[in-house]
């Protein structure tokens, strides 16, 4: 440990009133988060991966709540013309009558959320019995544009590498990827990176910490024999992660911008995907994550923020990745163990294999 | 402020019939939406089953949209529906002008202006609208991204003329802005070769020459030292060539020697913190290109960045170390 880093204090985490966010989160949200009506299952991920990272699931819900849950996710798996996929939630559903099986135009799967959809499916340790797997190839088919990229949506929404990554993650837990063209996925990617050593969002853009995850990510994911980037390349991407954590612990997304917490996590991941986790100084992250919890329980984006799911799933995740070196002095220093988390997927490992073997077993 | 009245009181709307959302006894992360957002959806998903377009579904969707920016199905549909019943679509950009200000971070506003472009087809006027927008937020992605796709898709050279222009500007406001950089490299160096950009040769002198000012003038600045190693990588220049420029910011202030002054070469301002640790960086790189002997020179440096310049990041430079003394065996 450098002499440096002993000088950060590190308090406890208060893992009971950040449990308590997600859960209060899970149970509702109040009418000024409307603007994530097109993305719950996307929360609901967080604030259960949360407990999951927290080793809380068990303690914090019953098995009848887990159970309506899993039957509320499954809703959300839709069969249509563009094959088979989970829907964000029922905002443009009317009903679920049986005349009505097939999703129309206006409510289709949506490639993000059923990447977040199994892997919450996953932390409630579902058998996975019920899925169309074969939909869901079709489905990520449906979403490619010839670039490579994918949409949100079949034949329209955004393009971007985070829908990229989304398909990457669904194809490895299917173990299947037959439902993507892996090649020109690739050349995408390559098309995103800049001149900075980071990824942009599409072509032509800034780097920025979590494109560049998703970058790392999908090309570690990927079914090809050989790194498709150069070690020059590496070690570029590494020097750029790497200047991104700043005096306070917290890493920033883009260069000269302020830390955030959530780039605790997409740019630390970076470096753990290439094998750079050691860079990390585990002990002023953690300092810095703790001065952004908020005192009504759950982290937030900055020390003075509210929190969110968002900034307190990844902020765990982050822990999870780089869990602070104790000294004896510290107040509650059992507050900050975590299990190991997979950086590829994003879940605890325990829940990452729990998702590969029941999703692949459904060949 | 009232609510206004809602559709469902509303006679011109009596012939749709509202469809309620579905939702199971117990949902997740269930949302406790308004009376007002309630009924403007229970109506747009009435319209939806009977697949009408027409001028009182834009009203329908603008009101969705207002209330919640993110609701692409809104979007989606409001698109179709502009495009079914020939909507004039300059009058829709007028209305996203004030949108994209009011929600400057959401997908959705940005998507829907593209879809809008892509028929218009007049991309000029769309980059004084972006500057505007960047009194409000100068490094918002999105409006970049934006940017980016415009100037590269219509790609034409009354375009581009004004771009290097407009990104002087912006530094010339704030000179960390890293997406202005960013911009910069994409518009001289990423974006093929523009009217008046044929000179290769010019440009690339004109572009060491207002990087090294911009270090001059504030040495402590990660956007211009990455601006600057991207021109030097993308042209295969080594980063040797810039010894006698980079030198003087690893050095403190007392030991400065140039008084003359060199245009090639800009020495530090006057103000400067100094020694600088990107400057640092820099020299130990070349130092660490060079090998042999050198590399002792760049462990040097990075031991002193480790200890004293750049001790947050401590555990990269005994990184740089390691790899330097691996290399160095090998």
């Amino acid at each position: 440990m450098s002499g440096t880093s002993e000088n950060f204090y590190l308090p406890s985490l208060a893992r009971a009133a950040h449990a308590g966010h997600v859960t209060r989160c899970l149970s509702g949200l109040p009418d000024s988060q409307v603007d994530l009506d097109s993305g719950r299952m996307a929360i609901a991920f967080y604030c259960l991966g949360s407990l999951d990272l927290l080793k809380m699931v068990q303690e914090r819900t019953s098995e009848t709540d887990r159970e309506s849950w899993r039957e509320w996710i499954w809703e959300q798996q839709t069969s249509g013309n563009y094959g088979s996929g989970f829907r964000p939630s029922p905002f443009m559903t009317g009903s679920m009558s049986v005349e009505e099986t097939k999703y129309t135009d206006y409510d289709t799967p949506h490639i993000i959320m059923t990447y977040t959809a199994l892997l919450t499916l996953a932390i409630l340790r579902d058998d996975f019995s019920r899925l169309d797997k074969e939909g869901i190839l079709s489905f990520l088919k449906a979403c490619q544009r010839e670039d490579g990229s994918f949409s949100t949506v079949p034949g329209g929404g955004e393009t971007d590498l985070r829908t990229l990554y989304c398909a990457f993650v669904v194809s490895h837990l299917l173990d299947d990827w037959s439902g993507v063209s892996v090649e020109r996925a690739l050349s995408f990617i390559a098309s995103c990176r800049s001149y900075e050593g980071g990824y942009g969002q599409f072509t032509h853009c800034e780097a920025n910490g979590g494109t560049t995850y998703i970058a790392m990510a999908a090309i570690h994911l990927a079914p090809v024999t050989s790194n498709p980037l150069t070690p020059s390349e590496i070690r570029k991407t590494i020097e750029w992660a790497a200047h991104k954590q700043l005096q306070s612990g917290g890493f920033c997304g883009r260069t000269n911008k302020l830390a955030d917490a959530c780039y605790c996590f997409w740019i630390g991941g970076s470096l753990k995907i290439l094998g750079a986790g050691d860079l990390v100084d585990s002990r002023s992250l953690a300092s810095f994550l703790a001065s952004c919890q908020f005192k009504f329980g759950g982290i937030a984006k900055a020390p003075g923020e509210h929190s969110d799911p968002y900034h307190t799933y990844l902020s765990l995740a982050a822990l999870s990745m780089f869990p602070p070196p104790i000294s004896a002095n510290d107040a509650n220093s059992s507050s900050w163990v975590f299990d190991a988390l997979d950086p590829l997927i994003n879940a605890r490992e325990e829940t990452a294999k729990w998702a590969r073997t029941h999703i692949a077993i459904r060949r | 402020m009232t609510e206004p009245t809602r559709y469902a009181d509303r006679p011109e709307w009596s012939d749709v019939a509202p469809i309620e959302q579905y939702e199971s006894t117990t949902p997740l992360a269930p949302i406790f939406y308004t009376n007002e957002y309630k009924d403007a959806t229970n109506y747009f998903r009435g319209i939806v089953k009977i697949g009408e377009k027409s001028g009182r579904v834009l009203e329908l969707t603008e009101h969705i949209i207002r209330l919640n920016p993110a609701h692409y199905t809104a979007w989606q549909y409001r698109y179709e529906t502009l495009i079914a019943i020939d909507s004039d679509l300059r009058k829709e950009l007028e209305l996203m002008d004030e949108l994209a200000i009011t929600h400057l971070k959401t997908y959705q506003v940005w998507h829907h202006r593209r879809l809008l472009m892509l028929k218009i087809r007049e991309p000029l006027p769309e980059l004084e609208f972006i500057a505007r927008t960047f009194k409000v937020d100068a490094k918002n992605y999105h409006t970049w991204s934006y940017r980016q796709w415009l100037l590269a898709y219509f790609n034409d050279d009354e375009l581009w003329s004004a771009e290097l222009d407009f990104v002087e500007d912006l530094l010339y406001a704030d000179i960390r802005n890293n997406s202005a950089w960013h911009h910069r490299f994409f518009t001289v160096f990423q974006s093929g070769v523009h009217e008046g950009e044929e000179d290769r040769e010019r440009v690339l002198k004109r572009e060491m020459i207002y990087v090294k000012q911009s270090i001059s003038l504030v040495p402590n600045n990660a956007s211009a030292w990455n601006y600057l190693r991207g021109i030097l990588e993308h042209n295969s220049t080594p980063y040797s060539k810039m010894i006698t420029f980079v030198e003087p910011y690893t050095l403190s202030m007392d030991e400065q020697t140039a008084d003359l002054v060199d245009l090639d070469n800009p020495p530090p301002s006057k103000g400067a913190h100094l020694p600088c640790a990107l400057a640092i960086e820099f020299l130990a790189d070349i130092y660490e290109v060079q090998g042999g002997d050198s590399m002792l020179k760049a462990t040097e440096l990075w031991k002193s960045l480790g200890n004293e310049h750049d001790v947050a990041r401590k555990k990269y430079w005994e990184y740089r170390i390691r790899e330097g003394l691996r290399a160095l065996q090998a």
